[in-house]
C-alpha cells in the first residue's frame, strides 16, 4: 500500500499541471469577449463603450498572448495567490474556500448518507435475489436514478417544508437546512451504490471460499456480512471516489434549488460572468480534491480486498 | 417467495398513499397565508431576492440595485415612473450655468455610522464613481465632476451641458456613500448608507441582515429587521414562501404566482420598463421594404402572444414603450390581419411561387424568448413567411447583428438605462450613428425629432419628444415591439409591499409585517 501511495503522490503534480492546463484553455474556448462579459456582469450594458473595453483588457492582462496570460496565472497559483475576481474585485481565496468548504460537507455528507442507506440495502437485497425487498430496492434503485435532483428537491421540500412544516426550504449554515439539500444529493448515489452491492455481493457469495465458509459453519448472516458485504464495499469505495470530484462541483442544481453557497453556484456564476480566476481557481480546486479523493479511496479498497491488495504489490 | 399483501391491507395502503400524495398536492395549489391584517409594531421580515450581490456589493454596478431595494442606500434625487426628479438627499437644485449644477443638501442627514452628509461627502461619492474603470450607465461619458459648495451643497459639472443630470443622480448607481466606505475597494457598505435600513451581516452571495436605522431622517421605518436570502431559482423562491422561510418572494413566475391566492397575500405585478421586439434588419433584402416589414407587423398577433403564449406574463405591446412609464402606451396592439400580411407580401413580390424565408435568431438567457420565438413562427407561417429560428449566445451574435448580418431578431431590452428617460436609448439605437443601432435604422427626420434633447430639461417636454419618437418608429416599422416584460413578487402578510417597476425601492419604511 506504501508503494501505490507513492506512485500515486509522485503522479499527482502531473495530473494536477496537466488539469491547470485544461482548466486555463477551456474557458478560453467559449468564443466569449471577457471584458465585454466581465462588463457585462457588472453593470448589464448593452452598448459598450470600447474604451472602456480596452481598458478592462489592459487592467487584467487579457490584451497579451496566452503564453502570457497562463504563465502568470500559473506562477500566481504556485506562489499561492489565486488572483483576484473579476466581477467582486476581491480575492478568488476569500470566495473559493468558503465555497469549496459548503460544497465538500455537502457531498461528503451525501455520500456518507448513500452508503449508510445503499450498502446495507444492497446487502440485505442479496441475501435473497428475486425477493420482496430485492423488488422494492430495485424499484427504488430505479427511481432514485432516473428521478432528476430538481424534482426530488421539489417533492421534499413540498412533503417536509411545507406540508408537515419540519424543515426549512431554502439555506444554509444549520444542520436542519442540509438536510434536504444532503437528502436529494445522496439518491442517486445511494441507488447506485445498492445496486453495485447487491449485484457484487451475489458474486462473491459464489466464490469457493464463502462455500467453504459456510461448511465450516459460519452462519448465514456473518457469511452475508463478512464475505459477501466486504468484498462489495471496495467497488462501492471506488465508486465515491469518482462521485467525489463530481458532485463537488457538479451538485449545481441542488445548490441552485435550496439556496446553498457551494462551489457549483460559485463556479455557475462566475462561468456566466466569465470570470475567468474563479472558473479557473473553482476547476483547479475540484481536480486537487478529485485527485486525493481518488488516491484516497484506492487506499481503502486495497485495505478491504486482500487480493487486490496482493496484486498491487 | 414474497408474503401476499392482505386485500384488506392493501387498500388501506392505497388509501394512505393517495391521501399522502393528495395532502402534498393541495399543498403544493394553495397555502395558507391567512391572519388578521393588522400591522406587527417591530416587525421582523424575511425575503427571498432574485438577484444577490455579484460584485461584492459595490455601489458603481448592478449591485447598487440590492442596495437600493434594500434600504440602505439613498442618491441626492428620487424618481419614479412618472419621470420627475424628486428631492431626497439633496432638497433642492439649479443650473447655475450650461455645464453645472447646484445641489443643496437636506440638512441634518447622517450616514448609518454617525459621520455627516455633506457637500465634501457627496463629492467623494460622486467623483470615485464617476473615475472607477468602468462607470455605469447613468453617468458614463458625461465627464461628471463634483466639488463641495460649502458643507451643505455640492456642484456638479459635466463636460458638455446635460438637460437630465438630476435624473441621472436618481441611478441606483449614485447613492451616497459615507467618506469612509471608500477606504477599500469596492466601497464598504456596512453603516455607510443614509438609507431606512443598516447593514448588521453580510453573508456573501447567500443573505444579509439588515436593521432599522433609528437614526433616519425619513419616516420612522416600521421594521425592526430584515433578512434577505438571495434564491435566484424562482421555483425555490415560491417553495420558500409556501414553507413561511420567506415573508415576500420576488419575481415569481405568473403561473406560480396566481397559485397564492388566499386573504394573507399580497400579489403584485407590474409592467417592467422592457420589450421583446423583432428586430428586422432594414440594410438588406428582404426587410429594406417596408411593405415586408407591414406584413411581419401584421402578421403577429401581439395579444396572443402575451396573454397566451406567455400566459399573461408580458402586456402585449403596441409600441415601443409601454405602461411602466407615464408616456408609454396604453394602448392595446392591433389585431393581427394575416390577410393583410399576404397582400402587402404579394405587392413586394412574395408569394406561393416565392415564398419568404428569413431566419429568426434570439437567445435562451432570458426563458421567454424561445417560447416568443416559437410562437411567432407559427403566426408568420400563417401569413406565408417561412421563418426558421436559431437559438443562440447573445455575445457570440452581437458583432453579426450590429455589422446588419442577419434577418430578424428577437431580443429583450430595457428602455430606460437606470433613469427614468429614455433619450439615450433612442439615441443609441435609432439614430443613424447610433452605436446600438441593430435595426439598421437610418432617418434624418427621426434625427432631427430627437434634437430638441439635448436641450430640454423639462420631464414634460422631454416625455413629448418620446411619444412622438415612438409614433415615428412604429410608422416605419423600425421592428415590431411584441410584449412589454412584467415584474413582481408575493408577499405573505405584510403591508405596504409594492413592486417598483425600475427595481430601486422595496424596502421602504412604509414596509410591515402583519399579524
Amino acid at each position: 500500500m506504501t508503494a501505490v501511495l507513492l506512485r500515486r503522490l509522485l503522479a499527482l503534480p502531473v495530473v494536477v499541471a496537466a488539469g491547470a492546463v485544461l482548466v486555463f484553455l477551456l474557458p478560453r474556448f467559449s468564443g466569449q469577449d471577457t471584458a465585454l462579459a466581465v462588463l457585462r456582469s457588472r453593470t448589464g450594458e448593452a452598448d459598450p463603450d470600447p474604451v472602456v473595453l480596452a481598458a478592462l483588457r489592459a487592467r487584467y492582462g487579457l490584451d497579451g498572448s496566452w503564453w502570457d496570460q497562463f504563465t502568470a496565472w500559473a506562477g500566481a497559483v504556485l506562489a499561492g495567490d489565486l488572483g483576484i475576481s473579476y466581477a467582486s474585485r476581491t480575492p478568488v481565496a476569500g470566495l473559493l474556500w468558503p465555497a469549496l468548504g459548503v460544497s465538500l460537507v455537502l457531498t461528503v455528507a451525501s455520500l456518507v448518507v448513500a452508503g449508510v442507506v445503499g450498502v446495507p440495502a444492497g446487502v440485505r437485497a442479496a441475501r435473497r435475489p428475486g425477493g420482496t425487498f430485492d423488488r422494492a430496492l430495485s424499484t427504488g434503485a430505479v427511481l432514485g436514478v432516473a428521478v432528476p435532483e430538481f424534482v426530488l428537491g421539489t417533492v421534499l421540500v413540498l412533503t417536509f417544508a411545507v406540508t408537515l412544516p419540519l424543515l426549512p426550504a431554502t439555506g444554509w449554515g444549520t444542520p436542519a437546512q442540509a438536510v434536504l439539500p444532503v437528502v436529494t444529493l445522496a439518491a442517486f448515489p445511494a441507488a447506485l451504490a445498492a445496486q453495485l452491492v447487491r449485484a457484487e455481493t451475489i458474486d462473491a457469495l459464489g466464490r469457493s471460499h464463502v462455500t467453504v465458509a459456510r461448511a465450516k459453519g459460519l452462519s448465514g448472516r456473518a457469511v452475508l456480512w463478512r464475505h459477501g458485504g466486504r468484498l462489495a464495499l471496495t467497488s462501492v469505495t471506488a465508486m465515491s471516489g469518482l462521485f467525489l470530484g463530481g458532485l463537488l462541483g457538479g451538485s449545481v442544481v441542488v445548490e441552485v434549488l435550496f439556496a446553498v453557497p457551494g462551489l457549483g453556484r460559485l463556479l455557475y456564476d462566475a462561468v456566466l460572468g466569465q470570470d475567468l480566476p474563479v472558473i479557473q481557481a473553482g476547476l483547479l480546486a475540484v481536480i486537487v480534491v478529485a485527485a486525493l479523493a481518488g488516491i484516497l479511496a484506492e487506499l481503502v479498497a486495497l485495505a478491504l480486498d486482500p487480493v487486490a491488495r496482493g496484486e498491487a504489490r | 417467495m414474497p408474503a401476499a399483501v392482505p386485500p384488506r391491507r392493501r387498500s388501506r395502503l392505497r388509501i394512505a398513499a393517495a391521501l399522502a400524495v393528495s395532502t402534498v398536492l393541495l399543498a403544493a395549489c394553495g397555502g395558507s397565508g391567512e391572519g388578521t391584517g393588522r400591522i406587527v409594531p417591530d416587525g421582523r421580515l424575511t425575503i427571498a431576492m432574485a438577484f444577490g450581490p455579484g460584485a461584492g456589493y459595490a455601489i458603481d454596478t448592478d449591485d447598487a440595485f440590492v442596495l437600493s431595494q434594500l434600504g440602505v442606500t439613498e442618491p441626492l434625487v428620487a424618481s419614479g415612473a412618472d419621470g420627475r426628479p424628486r428631492p431626497a438627499l439633496a432638497t433642492e437644485w439649479a443650473r447655475t450655468d450650461p455645464r453645472t449644477w447646484r445641489f443643496a443638501l437636506r440638512p441634518g442627514v447622517t450616514f448609518q455610522n454617525g459621520e455627516p452628509l455633506t457637500g465634501h461627502a457627496v463629492a467623494t461619492a460622486l467623483n470615485r464613481l464617476a473615475g472607477v474603470e468602468a462607470p455605469p450607465r447613468a453617468v458614463r461619458g458625461i465627464g461628471l465632476t463634483a466639488a463641495p459648495d460649502g458643507a451643505t451643497a455640492v456642484r456638479v459639472t459635466t463636460t458638455a451641458p446635460d438637460p437630465i443630470l438630476p435624473l441621472r443622480l436618481s441611478s441606483a448607481n449614485t447613492a451616497i456613500l459615507a467618506p469612509s466606505a471608500y477606504a477599500s475597494d469596492p466601497p464598504a457598505v456596512q453603516g455607510t448608507g443614509t438609507g431606512p435600513m443598516t447593514i448588521t451581516r453580510l453573508d456573501g452571495t447567500q443573505s444579509v441582515e439588515l436593521q432599522r436605522n433609528e437614526t433616519y431622517w425619513g419616516e420612522r421605518p416600521q421594521l425592526a429587521g430584515v433578512t434577505a436570502n438571495f434564491v435566484p431559482d424562482p421555483a425555490a423562491r415560491a417553495l420558500a414562501l409556501r414553507a413561511g422561510d420567506a415573508d415576500i418572494a420576488q419575481e415569481l413566475p405568473e403561473a406560480t404566482a396566481l397559485e397564492f391566492t388566499g386573504d394573507g397575500y399580497v400579489n403584485e405585478s407590474v409592467a417592467a420598463p422592457r420589450t421583446a421586439s423583432l428586430l428586422l434588419n432594414q440594410s438588406r433584402a428582404p426587410f429594406s421594404d417596408i411593405r415586408v416589414r407591414q406584413a411581419v407587423a401584421a402578421a403577429v398577433d401581439r395579444a396572443a402572444l402575451g396573454e397566451q403564449a406567455l400566459a399573461g406574463s408580458a402586456v402585449p405591446a403596441s409600441e415601443l414603450f409601454g405602461p411602466a412609464v407615464s408616456w408609454g402606451s396604453q394602448e392595446p396592439p392591433p389585431p393581427a390581419d394575416p390577410a393583410r400580411a399576404r397582400r402587402l407580401l404579394a405587392e413586394a413580390g412574395f408569394g406561393p411561387s416565392r415564398p419568404l424565408r428569413v431566419e429568426l435568431g434570439t437567445y435562451a438567457n432570458r426563458p421567454e424568448l424561445p417560447t416568443l420565438a416559437t410562437a411567432v413562427q407559427e403566426m408568420l407561417r400563417a401569413a406565408g413567411i417561412e421563418a426558421t429560428i436559431r437559438v443562440g449566445d447573445y455575445d457570440a451574435r452581437e458583432a453579426d447583428l450590429l455589422a446588419g448580418r442577419y434577418d430578424m431578431y428577437l431580443a429583450s431590452r430595457s428602455y430606460l438605462l437606470d433613469v427614468p428617460d429614455a433619450g439615450a436609448t433612442l439615441r443609441t439605437d435609432y439614430t443613424c450613428r447610433g452605436s446600438y443601432n441593430i435595426n439598421r435604422y437610418c432617418s434624418p427626420e427621426f434625427d432631427a425629432l430627437l434634437a430638441p434633447l439635448t436641450a430640454r430639461t423639462d420631464p414634460a417636454a422631454r416625455q413629448e419628444v418620446f411619444t412622438r419618437a415612438a409614433a415615428k418608429l412604429n410608422a416605419d416599422v423600425v421592428g415590431v415591439p411584441l410584449v412589454h416584460t412584467r415584474a413582481g413578487g408575493v408577499g405573505s402578510q405584510v403591508a405596504g409591499y409594492t413592486v417598483d417597476p425600475l427595481a430601486k425601492t422595496l424596502v421602504v419604511p412604509g414596509l410591515a409585517k402583519t399579524g
